[in-house]
């Protein structure tokens, strides 16, 4: 089954009919062929977002790899965040396939144009941070991209392999640093019960409000493969089980599995909060930015060395 | 006459992998000659036809596998964390039913 082609004498409208038909039906489409605009501005939209959250992504851990606690951890950390900026390259170049250069999404992402992910908006403010990014973080993200290994547009699917076989390595590695912890001293439990309590609500928020699948677009044309409140019952049902085992207690009272529904309740997140974060309102938000804004413009004289211009003026 | 490697896309959505050359005298006649070399049997869905002198070849080891152990990258360096678990989940279990903190 491939993409329907596009004939001079089909009518736009058909067309499109014919190639919702084919995404529906299960169907894949590739960077050549003839894309509905709705369907290249949401895949742009939703792949863009993914990019700039990555590349984002690797700031709130940089700012512990010189303060890791030993060397097997700052060569861990170092990997991770290296892997991170590795996957916005990746995903930037299926976005730049699609029809927007890279230099005006870094400039619309610098800008405050566009958006990266919710939970990059937050300060790392302990060890412990860094060990509840790399495990659930990083968990919940990757229930969301194994959903995305199925999406329509081919391009993207194939990417994120590599991507979800790196981020599973991402896991273990912050497993492993909340274990150690766990099993540590008082003081050393303390320190990751406090991250959890701080990473409780981004985490919750993660996978987004709960839209109704027949509302969300990006469900529609098979962009995503799965709606948000299921993802984040998925994380609820993989990760409250593991952390309770491990000594760590669950900073929400209302948070439980109803036996009968075999749904978990939860304290509803405060989505206008999600929203204005999204938009830039998070507590190290600005920070961000301009420690991206910086490293793009320290960097400028790279880029035009490579392609053998001269360095702009400093 | 020209060399052109074949790529081919044996699924829906799949990887494009290498299926062999053939030699033409254009790309559509290299496309025709790839069809009948590697998807008689409908096994293509799609091919790629790249002329040989396109593709550049990167095979300097001392790129791809610089010396040093970089074993931390990968997932099985992590095995121990299933005997930390059950080790750390034992110990939260005795505490609970004696009622302290582990």
């Amino acid at each position: 089954m491939t993409a329907p082609a596009l004939a001079p004498e089909m009518a736009v409208e058909e067309h499109t009919a014919a190639f919702r038909a084919h995404i529906e039906a299960g169907g894949q489409v590739e960077a050549t062929d003839w894309l509905p605009d709705e369907y290249r501005r949401r895949l742009l939209r939703f792949i863009e977002m993914h990019a700039n959250s990555e590349i984002m992504g690797a700031l709130p851990e940089r700012d512990w790899i010189a303060k890791a606690p030993s060397l097997k951890r700052k060569l861990g950390l170092t990997a991770k965040i290296q892997d991170e900026v590795g996957h916005a390259q990746l995903i930037y170049r299926v976005a730049e396939d699609l029809g927007k250069p890279r230099e005006q999404m870094f400039a619309d992402l610098i800008g405050g144009k566009s958006k990266f992910h919710n939970v990059f908006h937050y300060p790392t403010q302990s060890w412990g941070d860094v060990g509840a990014i790399s495990w659930l973080v990083d968990g919940a993200a990757i229930l969301s991209q194994s959903g995305l290994l199925r999406c329509s547009y081919a391009p993207y699917a194939r990417i994120m392999k590599r991507i979800c076989w790196e981020e599973a390595v991402h896991l273990k590695h912050g497993e492993d640093i909340c274990l150690t912890l766990a099993g540590g001293t008082p003081l050393q439990r303390a320190m990751l019960q406090e991250a959890i309590d701080r990473w409780w609500e981004p985490l919750m928020m993660f996978h987004g409000p709960p839209t109704p699948p027949e509302k969300d677009g990006d469900l529609a044309w098979r962009i995503k493969a799965k709606p948000n409140e299921e993802l984040r019952q998925e994380f609820l049902d993989r990760y409250v089980p593991q952390m309770r085992e491990i000594g760590l207690s669950i900073p929400d009272p209302a948070c439980r599995k109803d036996a009968e529904m075999g749904r978990w309740q939860y304290t509803e997140p405060d989505w206008a909060k999600l929203a204005q974060i999204g938009n830039g309102a998070g507590p190290a938000s600005a920070q961000r930015l301009a420690f991206r804004r910086l490293s793009y413009d320290e960097g400028a004289w790279l880029r035009a060395a490579l392609l053998g211009e001269a360095a702009p003026a400093a | 006459m020209a060399v052109f490697e074949v790529f081919s896309q044996q699924d829906p959505g799949g990887p494009y992998v290498h299926a062999g050359s053939v030699v033409a005298p254009d790309i559509t006649l290299a496309g025709q000659y790839a069809r009948n070399s590697f998807s008689r049997r409908e096994d293509a869905f799609r091919l790629w036809i790249v002329p040989r002198e396109a593709i550049h070849e990167e095979a300097d080891l001392d790129l791809l596998r610089p010396p040093g152990d970089h074993r931390y990258r990968l997932g099985r360096y992590y095995r121990a964390n299933v005997e930390k678990r059950k080790r750390l989940k034992t110990r939260v279990a005795e505490a609970a039913a004696e009622g302290r903190l582990a």
